[in-house]
């Protein structure tokens, strides 16, 4: 029994089992898909959205121990550069997921670079001031549209795909075919070299640099690539509401993902589904309560924010390393005494 | 003409500039006492800013609003980090999240001072009008950007600035911040109330953010809202002069702002109003790529 229970283990610790159990992944929510209603999934599709933005998150706090307070900014530019792709080349949505993710990596690397040389607070506060100053850049150039951004339609479901497969399941296909992917491929390059040198220089700088790792430069690369996720999880975000404008962007979902990261615990990867189902289902509950308390517009405008504003200050002071990891602690802790 | 146009932008880079140092000193302040960005300063400010206007409501006196703005902006400050850091620390102070939980921290405090005055106040048509007349003096025929209300806003902050630096320098709490700032251990081994002092550098900043915003608002367009923009653009504005003076130093935090104030009017009188957000950003990056330390800050820059 014990012996396999290893065998799993190692087989899920596998190449090939970490594939096939994506693959599995995405059989089962393929089959999820055609059972569920319209409303649930679209909903599937942000949650798709969000499991992405907050891997991305997840990936620069705990692999390089820094945080960004506007990674909204950088889902904005990879929904600007996606849509451009899009309008002004008519690409096709792969090449336009593409075309944001590099974008978004280059934006990266250039904040990273500067910020990620300082330890402290540097990049949290230029991520933020990016957040804060999108609608004056969205309006300053004449090609990002201004206030009413821009289009960006992914088009109508294939013909063969059926005439009742509707363009909310076509999103969901996408979305979460795009996210599965993307964690298989961050799965993978954290099993990688990379990986290995971005745990040595979470837990040690002094250490690792004395192995003969380069720190900033380890640091610079976490942040690029995890602006690349951003990237791509802006251009989910642009496909699931057709448009991008400042609007869409606002400072709340910066503060929304930074929550969602710190629910899924920023040490592991394999919480974000937690974080990214109460970002979906917290507006729900908000609307809910809103709906039957509400007397004025300003506790339905105001609710949500204070919902995930209220619930990233608890869970910080609560359980800080989040819940998967305070659940592992505990486990083992269990353990230990029983085995004494 | 031109020569005229060249000094007004001088003088409105150096009030807005002023505005911008009494937030970087606020963000200096809590830096120096705690290592913690305080991003929850611009929600301190704008409550603190809104406690401000009851008062004016009730006394019909700015000054004497200015005043208990401050003092409330302090307590709250005292009270954020009595309360809600110390347990911070006590509870995320180690462990891989350490270095950033601070940082969240602040960051959801904002958020929620934010959404909180929102559900109380938003919607409510909220207005500080300057004390003083904001029309410029005239010399032979030019009006001059500097009006009575400028004046007295580069005069508070002066003032403001000399009663810091005195308390700083002249007395010994003065040096007990200074020191606890330099090494808290060492300090505590002296006899400093670490903890004590930790929190009077929070409600220094507090009442300096309250100022912040007590003063911008008459100086803008006088309306204010929870989720006011120009707040956020304090906030940014305060933390890029911060940076520029090295995020260490006070008298960085001032020179920081003055030139970030002069660097923005320049922009919005001579280029375009809109690009004024980009080159604070772009200066922003070219001073963590060029000067990591900030211009005024130690030699050594705090690097990784």
């Amino acid at each position: 029994m014990v012996r396999d229970g290893v065998a799993v283990r190692k087989f899920m610790g596998s190449y090939f089992g970490r594939l096939s159990f994506f693959i599995l992944l995405g059989f089962l929510l393929f089959l999820a898909s055609n059972r569920v209603d319209e409303l649930r999934v679209y909903q599937g599709a942000t949650v798709a959205m969000y499991v992405v933005a907050i891997a991305s998150l997840i990936l620069l706090t705990g692999y390089s121990g820094q945080v960004s307070l506007g990674h909204g900014a950088l889902l904005a530019i990879g929904g600007y550069s996606a849509a451009l792709a899009r309008n002004h080349f008519s690409a096709p949505i792969w090449i336009c997921f593409g075309v944001a993710i590099v974008a978004t990596a280059l934006a990266g690397a250039v904040l990273g670079t500067a910020a990620a040389r300082l330890s402290g607070p540097y990049l949290a506060g230029s991520t933020l001031a990016l957040a804060v100053g999108l609608p004056s850049i969205a309006n300053q150039f004449h090609i990002l549209g201004g206030e009413q951004g821009l289009l960006f339609d992914v088009g109508a479901p294939p013909a063969r795909l059926g005439a009742d497969f509707t363009q909310y399941k076509w999103y969901f296909w996408i979305a979460a075919l795009v996210a599965l992917i993307a964690i298989w491929w961050l799965q993978n390059i954290l099993r990688s070299r990379f990986g290995r040198t971005w745990r040595a220089v979470r837990s040690n700088e002094v250490a690792a640099e004395l192995a003969g790792i380069h720190v900033g430069k380890s640091k610079t690369l976490v942040f690029t690539v995890s602006s690349g996720l951003a990237g791509l999880a802006g251009a989910l975000l642009a496909m699931t509401i057709g448009t991008v404008s400042p609007s869409a962007f606002p400072l709340t979902l910066s503060f929304a993902l930074l929550t969602g990261a710190v629910l899924s615990g920023v040490t592991t990867l394999s919480g974000v589904m937690i974080g990214a189902l109460t970002l979906v289902v917290t507006p729900e509950i908000a609307d809910a309560i809103s709906n039957r308390f509400a007397t004025s517009e300003n506790v339905t405008t105001n609710l949500p924010g204070l919902l995930v504003s209220a619930l990233l200050i608890l869970v910080v002071l609560l359980v800080p390393n989040g819940p998967v990891e305070q659940f592992r602690t505990l486990r083992t802790r269990k353990r230990a005494n029983t085995h004494q | 003409m031109t020569m005229y146009q060249f000094i007004n932008t001088i003088l409105i880079g150096i009030t807005s500039g002023a505005i911008y140092s009494l937030m970087a000193t606020a963000l200096v302040l809590v830096w120096r006492s705690a290592r913690v960005v305080n991003f929850a300063q611009a929600g301190q400010a704008l409550l603190s800013t809104y406690i401000g206007y009851e008062f004016i409501q009730r006394f019909h006196s700015f000054w004497l609003a200015l005043l208990l703005a401050m003092i409330a902006g302090a307590a709250v400050a005292a009270l954020i980090d009595a309360t809600f850091m110390r347990t911070l620390f006590r509870r995320a102070g180690h462990g891989p999240i350490a270095g950033v939980a601070p940082i969240i921290a602040t960051l959801g405090l904002l958020g929620l001072i934010r959404s909180l005055l929102g559900l109380i106040v938003g919607g409510k048509d909220a207005r500080i009008s300057p004390p003083v007349s904001n029309i410029g003096f005239t010399v032979s025929g030019h009006t001059l950007a500097l009006s009575p209300l400028k004046l007295l806003i580069i005069g508070s902050v002066l003032t403001l600035m000399l009663v810091l630096s005195l308390i700083f320098q002249r007395t010994n709490v003065g040096l007990a911040l200074r020191a606890s700032a330099y090494s808290p251990e060492i300090a505590r081994l002296a006899g400093v109330r670490v903890d004590g002092i930790r929190t009077l550098g929070w409600a220094l900043a507090g009442a300096a953010g309250a100022a912040a915003g007590m003063l911008q608002t008459p100086d803008g367009n006088g309306a204010l809202s929870p989720d006011s923009l120009e707040f956020s653009l304090l906030l940014v504005f305060g933390f890029i002069a911060a940076v520029i003076g090295g995020l260490e130093s006070l008298v960085g935090a001032v020179v920081g702002g003055l030139l970030l104030g002069l660097v923005l009017a320049f922009v919005l009188t001579y280029i375009s109003g809109s690009l004024v957000f980009i080159t604070a950003f772009g200066v922003l990056i070219v001073v963590l790529l060029v000067k990591p330390g900030g211009l005024i800050g130690s030699r050594r820059g705090r690097r990784a």
